[in-house]
Parts: structure tokens; sequence; C-alpha cells
């Protein structure tokens, strides 16, 4: 036997359990996903009537569906910008600042990252609390009285309140992320800038921004896939989709089709619809945030 | 070589982890007593001198696993050849569905519905249910009296237990509980107020509690509210509106006796606390049943269970619960309490469908019936008021001559994609509390529901 073959099939051998499980546990379902969506089914039966692409049409028309679609990507946009913001900056002023006590503030930041779904539901549901929760009894503190709000009741900024709990969950593990991406940063550039006479500002948009740029870019990508699937737990654990649909996402909605419903064919179909929006889109946003990448 | 041999022998420990895995798809049960039964060796002859092994799955309710067991423990020693193997969890559908998907159906399950997971409905729908007409024939089992003789009047004539509005029953009732609306006796009583029996007496209430910073009206979550519309439904246009709107009968909603349903609670809302429908969430809803402990809403839909879920909860001083059914239209009109009941059935694949057939007539048994009922579950059985005690008696004696009891659900369906008669009718007061929702939409919408289930219906 060559050497050359040899450690072929020794490669071979090496990769083929992981093969079988990549394709039993995740091509295998994710084929069936796509062919129970075109069947009329109730799910546990063995009657499954084809009805081909039936179940797409009825979606186009079904005012829930587009509803929660909305609430979806509403949650998508404001979850990443807004967390953006606010973990970049804190990023940015943890290490380039010298802040009492860093590491400190960098665990309290992190911490809601390690807690279950179902406290941070619990925690939201004591701060927007209508009587006794800590907003409105802030609002009320401040002489904001006008500004109270109940924050799970009102179903214009229902889903802001829902923004609010996954923002928050979400800042510590991407700050930490940029956070390393800066660390990396050599000290010298900004020395330098500053002799230059550069400010903070233009420091960062000049140097840090560019130099994390593609560490950003991957967050984009988590941000879509964790909202879309933390927004599910969370309004399953808080609202229930409730008032009326006002907090439905689209998984929440697949689910309570797929069983609620008795409809596991359409639920299928819209997790197909799910599953390519989510690739779509992240193969879109990864395009266009393309850009050289910065060497140091 | 050396390296070929680690590699050899990963492979062999992957092997044996995924032959292990594999292999362990035998459900956890939680077992009354070790069983040493095996699906396997399970045989259809159900001949008496056979020992049989049953597969029993029941949801875990507020009632307890002992209760079960003690039913168990009882039937296999009346039986003397019958081993039971009993699977229950508070998240049974988690639990049995993927065994159903595969094919291994329990002999007997308890599972109401109604539920989140709608795994009974499903069955429904899917004519998964084995017909249970032979056992209402049967005699329970150890006694002298056939089923039907025994249970209560009505039972088994709603399309809780007959789906298909055929008169045929695929679903035996259990533990049955009058639902009404709940409040503070003593409340009342200190302000000098009659519990309202009409609608107009109802909201007079609402305007004089308002007076006293009072609200007439709060709800759980808007679930809650099937029990309270299905009552406000009889009481409108009596059985007949009842049983047109279950069946999804053209313009129900649009009728008089319809419309005047959904026009009192839109006129509820203007009495309902404000806080109601940001608590109406499953992490939220004891709040709202916490309104009423408190004094700061009267009424709330709700079922006997409420008396247990708030045992612990604080409440104000001289605290008394009070259950009145839902006020009449008219003057003098008959009133109506709906009877909340679960369901248990046999699964048409189960087998031992016989079997699972005679356990469930053991259930309806004056030993199983006192069993239940220590643990405060109520069977639906003929005397069943007389085996209570005080308290128990007082909730279950709502009935009378002028109070009678509502039953039924919505006829089951062929599964409709995107149309869901619950989300239309129930979750949709939100909406309507809030004054998103007008009456007129809500009718539009109604309609258009039953326009889609109508054709479905089995």
């Amino acid at each position: 036997m060559s050497r050359k073959r040899s450690r072929n099939i020794f490669i071979a051998t090496c990769i083929t359990p992981a093969i079988m499980l990549f394709a039993l546990f995740m091509v295998v379902p994710t084929f069936e996903v796509f062919r129970m969506s075109l069947y009329n089914w109730g799910g546990l039966s063995g009657n499954k009537t084809f009805i081909g692409f039936n179940n797409f049409k009825v979606l186009w028309n079904d005012m829930r569906f587009i509803q929660s679609f909305q609430n979806s990507v509403l949650l998508i946009v404001l979850v990443a910008v807004l967390t953006i913001v606010v973990a970049i900056f804190f990023a940015s002023v943890l290490t380039k600042e010298k802040v009492f006590a860093t590491n400190f503030f960098r665990i309290v930041f992190y911490i809601p990252n390690i807690l279950s779904v179902v406290i941070i539901a619990g925690i939201f549901s004591a701060v927007y609390n209508p009587r006794t929760g800590l907003l409105n009894s802030i609002l009320g503190l401040l002489n904001l009285e006008q500004l109270q709000r109940q924050w799970l009741g009102n179903q214009d900024i229902v889903i802001y309140s829902l923004a609010g709990a996954l923002v928050w969950q979400a800042i510590g593990y991407y700050m930490v992320m940029y956070m390393s991406g800066m660390a990396s940063i050599p000290e010298s550039y900004y020395e330098a800038a500053s002799l230059e006479g550069a400010g903070k500002f233009k420091q960062f948009s000049a140097i840090t921004l560019p130099l994390i740029w593609n560490n950003l870019r991957t967050t984009l990508t988590f941000y879509i896939i964790s909202t879309i699937n933390l927004s599910f737990l969370l309004v399953t654990a808080m609202t229930g989709g409730g008032p009326d649909g006002s907090t439905e996402v689209f998984l929440s909605y697949m689910y309570s089709q797929a069983y609620s419903n008795s409809t596991y064919g359409y639920g299928m179909a819209i997790g197909v619809v799910v599953f390519t929006f989510s690739f779509v889109l992240a193969a879109v946003v990864s395009r266009i945030t393309k850009r050289e990448v910065l060497e140091f | 070589m050396k390296m070929k041999h680690v590699f050899l022998a990963m492979m062999l420990m992957l092997l044996v982890v995924l032959a292990a895995c594999g292999g362990g798809d035998t459900e956890e049960t939680d077992t009354g007593e070790d069983t040493t039964g095996n699906d396997t060796e399970e045989t259809t002859d159900d001949s008496p001198s056979e020992p049989q092994t049953l597969h029993v799955a029941a949801l875990e309710s507020a009632y307890g696993v002992d209760v079960w067991e003690k039913i168990i423990a009882a039937y296999e020693e009346a039986h003397g050849n019958v081993t039971i193997d009993l699977t229950i969890e508070r998240n049974i559908e988690e639990v049995m569905r993927p065994n159903m998907q595969a094919g291994e159906y329990p002999d007997v399950f308890l599972l109401a519905t109604d539920r989140e997971e709608a795994l009974t409905e499903t069955m429904i729908k899917e004519n998964a249910l084995a017909s249970l007409e032979d056992m209402l024939t049967m005699n329970v089992f150890g006694e002298q009296v056939t089923v039907e003789d025994k249970l209560l009047d009505g039972f088994t004539d709603t399309l809780a237990t007959n789906p298909y509005a055929d008169g045929e029953t695929y679903l035996a009732p259990m533990f049955y509980s009058p639902t009404g609306l709940f409040y503070n006796a003593n409340l009342l009583e200190e302000y000098g107020w009659d519990a309202p029996t009409t609608w107009d007496e109802m909201f007079e209430l609402g305007e004089k509690a308002l007076a006293e910073d009072i609200y007439l009206f709060t709800y759980p979550v808007a679930g809650y509210f099937d029990t309270l519309l299905r009552s406000m439904l009889y009481a409108s246009g009596d059985v007949d509106l009842f049983n047109a709107a279950m069946t999804y009968e053209e313009g129900v909603w649009e009728s008089a006796e319809g419309r005047r349903v959904l026009e009192t609670i839109e006129k509820l809302a203007d009495y309902t606390h404000p806080d109601t429908v940001a608590n109406a969430n499953p992490n939220d809803f004891v709040r709202n049943q916490q309104l009423v402990l408190d004094n700061e809403a009267i009424f709330m839909p709700n079922g006997t269970w409420v008396v247990g879920e708030m045992a612990e909860a604080p409440r104000v001083d001289g605290f008394e619960w009070g259950m009145m059914p839902v006020p009449a239209f008219e003057e003098g009109g008959t009133r109506y309490a709906f009877t909340f009941f679960e369901q248990v059935w046999v699964p048409s694949q189960a087998e031992n469908v016989e079997g699972g057939k005679e356990f469930i007539s053991f259930l309806y048994s004056d030993q199983a019936a006192e069993i239940f009922l220590e643990a405060g579950a109520a069977q639906p059985i003929e005397g069943i008021v007389n085996m209570m005690d005080d308290e128990q008696a007082f909730f279950y004696s709502i009935y009378s001559n002028d109070v009678l009891p509502a039953m039924g659900t919505f006829a089951s369906t062929t599964p409709v994609p995107g149309v869901s008669i619950g989300d239309e009718l129930y979750v949709k007061i939100d909406s309507v509390m809030s004054g998103r929702v007008t009456v007129d939409e809500w009718v539009n919408s109604l309609e258009q529901a039953n326009d889609s289930l109508r054709p479905a219906m089995n």
C-alpha cells in the first residue's frame, strides 16, 4: 500500500463518523422539513396527503403569519442595531479608558448571558410589572408619570419591551467579543494617532472600527440566528405571543401551527420559510459588509 | 501503527456509544411498582386467564401522582391478572409524542383537550381514537351497573366526548369541575351588594364598584373565556345557538343572539381592571387572580382548581371564595355554569384496546371515585356529591333549577392550516379589551374562520 493511499484511507476513516453524524442529524432532518412542508399532516397518524405547494399558498394569505414575520424582522433589526451600538461603546470604554474595576464590569455585563431565558423572562416580567415594576416605579420616582406604560399590555409597545429584554441579554456576550478584537490592536497606533492630534472619536472611527470590522461581520450573522432562536424562547416564557399575537414571532407561530393547530405540514412550511429567510439574510448581510481585511 | 490502534479503539468506542444511544429508546416510566412487564411480551389475547400488561399514560395534574398509583394498585388487586405500566408526567405530550409517532401507543391515555400541545385534538382530527360505545354498555368493573347508567346525564352527549357529532362516544369524561365567576363573597357582603343575576345588574354593580375604586372584572388569560363564552352562548340562545356556534354554522355570530354575547364582552372591557391585559400571559396570570384576592377586582372566570392554586397567596382579611353562574341576558332567564371535564381515551392503534376499555370502566367504580375524590377530583357519576365534604359540595351544588350545566366544545375538523377558532374567539379578546378590535371586526373574523372550518368538519 502506497503511503499516499494509506494516508487517504486514514483521512477518510477519520472524517466518516463526523460526516455520518452530520448527515443523520442535520441533513436528513432538514430534508424532512422540506418534504413534510408539501403534505397535509396532523403530525401523529399515518394519514398524510401530498398537496404540493398548497401550504405555501395559504401562508401567503395568512395575516397572523405576516404579523409574526414582521415582528421577527423588527426584533432582528432592533436587537442587532441597539446591541452593536451599546456593546461597542462599552467595549471601547473598557479596553481603551482607564476605568475603575474593568474586570468587575466585564463580569457584570456578561452575567445576563449565562442566565436561562426563563429566568430572564421572570426578571423582565417583574421589571415591566405595571404596578410594582422597576420601570414604572423609577418613572414615578422621577415624576415622569406620563411616561408610565403597560409595558406588556399595550399592543403598540410590547414588542419593544421584548426587544429591551433581548438587548439586555445580548450586550455582555458581544461586548466581550468586541473587547477581544480591540485588545489585539497594537497600542502604538493610538499613540501615533494622538501625536497627530486625532481625538477619541477619530481614533475610534479610523483605527478601532476598521480593525475590528471582520469581528463585527461575524457577529452580524450571530445576531440573526440568536435573535430568531431567543425571541421564540422569550416569547414562549414571557408573553405567550400575546396580547392577541402582538409578540408572536415566526418560530412561535410555527410551533402553534405545528402542534396546537394540528397542522404539522403547515408548520413545516413555515419552517422552510424561516430557514430560507435566515440563510438568505445572513448571506446578504455578509455580502454587503464585505471589505478588504486590514492586516496589522 | 500505534496511531492506527488508538484510532481503531476510538472508532470502537464511538460505535458502542452510538449503539447505546440507539438502544435507549425504552421510554422513561414512572411505575407504581417495579414492572417486569416489557412491551414486547405483551399479548393481544385478552382472555382473563392470560396475564396482560396495560400501558397507561396520564397527565400529572394538580391532583398528583399518588392518586394514580393508588388507582392502579386497586385495579391490579381487583383484576388479579393485569400489570399496569404507568407513564405520568407533567409534559406527557412531549414524552409520548415520539413514541406515538414511532407507532407505540399507550392503551389508555388521560389527557384533556384544550391543552397547548393539542395532542388529543390531533388524535381526534386524525381519526385515531377507538370508539368507546361498547365500553358504555359494559358493566363498571366490579359492579352490577353499566357505565352508561352510572354516568351523570348529558356527559356523553357533548362534542367533547363525541367529537364527530354523530352520537358515537370516543372520549370518556373524567374529573368534572364546575366553572363560573369567582369572587370574594365577603367583599359583596361588606358593601351590601348582591351577586348579579343578569348582565344589566352586573353592569350596575360595575358602576357602583367603580365609585369605590374597585373594578368589576378581570381574567387570568384570554383562554379562560372559553368556559365563560360558552355559558354565555347557552344563556343567550339556548342549546341551539351553542350547537350552531360549535359546528361553525354560517351567520351564527351575525345573529342577534350571537352578537349580543360579543357585545357584552366588549362592554365588559370598560369595567375590566386596567392591568389585566398586561398580566394575561403564561408568566403573570396569577397576578390577575391576585387582583381578586386583594379586592381590586370583583369577578374572574375560573374553575374550582383556583382555590388550590391560590391557597398560599396572601389575601385581604375575611376573604371567602364565592362562585356564581354566568349572569342571564334577561330577567328570570336560565343561567349556566360551564362544566369543565377532562377526557380519557384509547388510541385505535393500541395493542390492548379491550383491556384499555375495561380499565376505563373501573375508573367509574365507587372505589375509584373515592380515591380520586381524596385528591380533589370528582368523577361524573351518580351520587358523587354525597361522597364529598362540605367545601367541595358547595361548588358542585351550584346547579339547581334555574342554573344548568353547559357542556361541550367545538366540533372536530380535519387540520386547517392557519385557522384556529380559539385564536379568533378567545385570544382576540385581549384586542377587544384594549379597543383595537370592534365587535364588527370580531364578527367578521369569526365568520371568516367559520367559513374555512365548516367544510373541514369530520
